[in-house]
């Protein structure tokens, strides 16, 4: 049994592992994931003895290791470049043969024949290492492997620049190798994922964030949509250039509140608020229960019937002048805990999605093609595409969350409202839905309102802030 | 005293306005709420409708205000809070009224002859007043000023779910009418179409009747299949099961929970559908028992409609409004004092399946009341849209309510004269039905059918699939419902 306890782990250039806790025990296939940068491979470099102990122990670690990594192979390619620079002589080095590289003491020859043969690679064997291409030195790198009968097998990226004939191969052979050899693997994609992986560590800035087991069908599912979300370029699908909303001006500002005053026969609940919300602003808004929060929000998006008491501008409508609410509401996309309580409708996913052209909750109208197109671009980036045709309330509360988010964005609004995205949703959730409004507000297109308690969730893009304080007057 | 409307009407014109319904196609809306833009529009009542439709107009863009009586406003009273706490402008009739150029009447029908007597003399000149319901005109016989404009707006729906749909960006399915003596100016059907679309309806369907089909079919519909039926099954049921040893809080909860679960099948795919759901052995039960049940009750269909067709029902019921409705009152507290009323449902687990295969009398009720209904609302002369609606499309939304609190919250959600009407038909139906139950035992309701054998004759089984099938009510309910789909959930 392999044992990293309470370890942290410096690597050069600075990096560090941080209060890493992982047993790793007799026949389970660990899988390694994170989004680039996230410690993957300095977490498998640490099994293999890399790195300075900071803090921690480990203890159990294999004593013989068969290593395949990107870092590794280049590591072999810079010391055979260096014995070219070492060259003094004139003539022109030839480089190591690969059957030397293959052939050394730690290895088993039989065994590295045969893998030879199986990944054809016989007429390699007298080349000079370093003229081998990526895929080809790759393959090197594996024989050698899987050739020296190793206590653990470290396999980082190892599918990496592999033809599909060799990829399938290996494949076959892990399989048969896991039976007596325990294997690490780093993958960032999870449509590469062997059957026998049985643990997945999912990696996040350093820090071992999620060790789940393959049998654990939800938490699976979850992880790999994190991380699909993290490790995807996030590309928002097109408008629906058919039905645009209309343009705004943009140099008015989205939201002009003045003076506001929010107040029952009991209690006044906001009183004298001023507030501006210009294109391209992202607001956080905060503050106790009860301080009004919602009820501001929903002066905005028309839902308060003091809406038509207040001085209120949104989206060039001075408000109580014969718009419609549908005017207002083309211009917001809306996320809270209510609307997914208020969306308790049997229709598919994909329907969800399209609802947000038409600021319904249940679709209602006959969509287009185009907007069905859209839809599925949404699904896509969701990591839900093969479930378009599901029942929304099937979904997992998380899920819902997500694609409401989605059918709030669906039709590029100029504001973007997110009471409480995070509330009710457990840590992987949560992760999911900021790493989606993080994406949302990097793109710039769209004003941000975000509502939360949470200090934590705090969103990296955020930068004007506005608390509410609970008013004790009464009327 | 009132003078029926109806009754001065010669056959003929009896005949044509009866037969008036026509579902709306969406793009007969394409004007949207114009014909109302800008206009003045003042709503008498603030109750659930009053209120839901109003925040509807408003938010549709449309000028909305409301008057109450003096006392009302003096007194704070419930209507004023719900009124000004929305942002309303609230008014008394002699404030508001004259500068209206729409007129919501939104009250309860038996206030309607004092409240329309009030506004009348107030309303300028050429200004239009709208009912929801046609039973002040066509029952009461009011006479409304020759200037003035009247039309009928009715949100087939309690008013809280007028407001959700509503604001899911739907609305409720809505029947409208002009009421052809008082159209001066010939704009009725434009500001009915307007009023339509301001609410959301045209979104979940426009039905165009006349103010005589409305309330001929209104009333037969909840007096018998809807209110009455389900209340006299609710307490036959009950009793039975009791009778028949079974536990009282299973026999609650099947009856409370059963009747919206069974017309929820209606609902989805008529009376067929609702028997597909059972057991083939289960399904011609049902089947045999609902024929049976036709037959003994098909003389109180008759004379209910009779009774409303000649304006019997509407003169009794009056006169029980001049009484201080002595017999409403103790009917309603009768109603309280039941077993089925007084027993909650337990808290076992009972499956949707469970539902059918155990309530196949229930089943059978349904489908004897609503076939009854319809046969003898287009008997009279009812076209087959109207005693459509009027029947099975509402039983699943009254089914509704008593899952929610039994038949005190049906009787408390429908209109006082609805209420009025289920407890005469709940008084006739239930001696008329003491021998049917006599023979009935608890395979039919409560336990159902031992599942020994679930063999049937194949020529039996065909009979009944053909009968099901082929019932008038069947045919245009699947139209109906193809039309609704079209612009309806697309689920």
């Amino acid at each position: 049994m392999m044992q990293l306890h309470d370890l942290s782990v410096e690597f050069d250039e600075g990096f560090q592992l941080s209060n890493i806790n992982w047993q790793i025990e007799q026949h389970q296939h660990w899988l390694i994931t994170g989004a680039n940068g996230a410690g993957k491979s300095a977490l498998a470099a640490v099994l293999a003895g890399y790195g300075e102990i900071l803090a921690g122990s480990t203890s159990g670690l294999a004593a013989k290791i068969g290593w395949v990594s990107f870092e590794a192979q280049a590591e072999l390619i810079q010391a055979e470049l260096k014995k070219d620079d070492a060259d003094i002589t004139d003539v022109i080095s030839l480089g190591t043969p690969v059957s030397e590289i293959i052939f050394t003491e730690e290895i088993n020859p039989a065994t590295a024949q045969g893998l030879i043969q199986k990944f054809q690679l016989e007429y390699l064997l007298d080349r000079a290492f370093r003229k081998l291409s990526t895929g080809e030195s790759r393959k090197v790198m594996l024989i050698r492997a899987l050739s020296c009968e190793a206590d653990l097998l470290i396999l980082d990226e190892p599918f990496d620049g592999l033809d599909s004939a060799t990829h399938a191969l290996l494949q076959n052979h892990l399989a048969k190798v896991v039976k007596h050899t325990p294997v690490v693997m780093v993958l960032n994609r999870f449509d590469e994922i062997p059957q026998f992986i049985s643990h997945i560590a999912y990696m996040e800035q350093g820090q071992l964030r999620y060790q789940v087991a393959c049998a654990d069908a939800q938490a699976y599912d979850e992880l790999k949509q994190l991380l699909h979300l993290k490790t995807t370029d996030l590309q928002v699908p097109a408008a629906d250039t058919d039905n645009l909303t209309p343009a705004l001006n943009p140099q008015q500002p989205l939201v002009t509140l003045t003076n506001i005053c929010v107040k029952y026969t009991d209690m006044v609940l906001i009183e004298g608020l001023d507030w501006t919300i210009e294109p391209n602003q992202h607001w956080q808004l905060s503050g106790p229960n009860g301080s009004g929060k919602t009820a501001l929000l929903s002066l905005i998006t028309g839902d308060h019937p003091q809406c038509y008491t207040n001085d209120i501008l949104v989206f060039g409508y001075q408000r109580g002048n014969g718009e419609s609410i549908w005017q207002i509401k083309q211009h917001i996309g809306y996320v809270s805990t209510a609307l997914q309580w208020e969306y308790r409708v049997g229709t598919s996913l994909r329907n969800v999605i399209i609802s947000g052209f038409y600021d319904s909750i249940g679709l209602y109208s006959k969509s287009t093609d185009r907007q069905k197109q859209i839809a599925n671009e949404w699904l896509a980036l969701l990591g839900m595409q093969k479930r378009g045709d599901q029942p929304f309330n099937k979904l997992s509360y998380g899920d819902q969350r997500l694609l409401l988010i989605a059918r709030a964005m669906v039709k590029h609004p100029p504001l973007l409202i997110l009471d409480e995205p995070c509330l009710g949703l457990d840590d992987i959730n949560r992760q999911l839905v900021l790493a989606l409004i993080e994406k949302i507000c990097a793109a710039k297109e769209t004003s941000v309102i975000y509502v939360n308690h949470h200090a934590q969730d705090r969103i990296h893009g955020i930068e004007h802030y506005l608390a509410l304080e609970k008013s004790l007057d009464n009327c | 005293m009132s003078n029926n409307y109806f009754n001065t009407l010669p056959l003929r014109e009896q005949l044509e306005q009866l037969a008036k319904c026509r579902f709306m196609h969406m793009n007969e809306f394409t004007e949207g709420v114009d014909a109302l833009k800008g206009k003045k529009m003042v709503i008498i009542g603030c109750g659930a409708q009053g209120l839901n439709q109003g925040l509807n107009l408003r938010d549709s863009g449309l000028d909305v205000s409301y008057t109450l009586r003096q006392s009302a406003i003096d007194e704070q009273r419930q209507s004023f809070k719900n009124a000004s706490e929305n942002g309303f402008t609230v008014g008394t009739y002699e404030q508001l009224i004259p500068t209206a150029d729409i007129v919501l009447n939104l009250t309860p029908d038996k206030q309607h002859t004092p409240v329309v007597a009030a506004v009348m003399p107030l309303m300028k000149q050429g200004a239009c007043l709208s009912y929801s319901h046609g039973f002040n005109i066509v029952e009461e016989g009011m006479k409304i000023r020759d200037d003035l404009t009247v039309i009928m707006v009715a949100p087939k729906c309690p008013g809280s779910e007028v407001r959700a749909e509503y604001v899911r960006g739907f609305g409720v399915p809505t029947l409208i009418a002009v009421h052809e003596n008082n159209d001066p100016q010939g704009h009725g059907l434009a500001l009915a179409k307007a009023y339509a679309v301001g609410t959301g309806g045209h979104k979940a369907g426009v039905l165009m009747s006349s103010f005589i089909a409305e309330v001929k079919s209104d009333l037969m519909g909840e007096q018998t299949i809807l209110c009455g039926m389900l209340q006299t099954g609710s307490l036959l049921c009950f009793d039975k099961m009791i009778d028949k040893g079974l536990d009282a809080g299973y026999a609650s909860k099947l009856i409370q929970f059963g009747w919206e679960t069974i017309t929820e099948a209606l609902k989805y795919g008529g009376v067929t559908n609702m028997l597909d759901r059972l057991s083939n052995p289960a399904k011609i039960k049902a089947f045999d028992l609902s024929e049976e049940l036709k037959v003994i009750m098909r003389p109180l269909y008759n004379k209910h409609q009779d009774d409303i067709i000649n304006g019997t029902f509407s003169r009794t019921m009056m006169a029980d409004w001049a009484n201080d409705d002595v017999n409403l009152l103790g009917w309603r507290a009768e109603t309280g004092e039941t077993a089925f009323e007084k027993t909650p449902a337990g808290d076992m687990e009972i499956s949707e399946q469970e539902y059918f295969d155990h309530g196949i009398l229930m089943v059978a009720m349904v489908k004897a009341g609503v076939e009854l209904a319809f046969e003898t609302m287009t008997a009279a002369g009812i076209i087959a849209d109207s005693a459509y609606y009027e029947s099975l499309h509402e039983t699943p939304l009254i089914a509704n309510t008593i899952a929610r609190k039994k038949l005190y919250e049906m009787n408390a959600t429908i209109s006082d004269t609805a209420e009025y009407g289920c407890y005469l038909y709940n008084h006739a139906c239930l001696p008329l039905l003491s021998d049917f139950m006599q023979d009935i035992d608890t395979d039919v309701i409560g336990r159902g059918l031992s599942s020994d054998d679930n063999g049937v004759d194949n020529a039996r089984l065909i009979e009944v699939n053909e009968a099901l099938r082929s019932h008038p009510v069947e045919a245009i309910g699947a139209t109906l419902r193809g039309h609704m789909a079209d612009m309806k959930k697309i689920v």
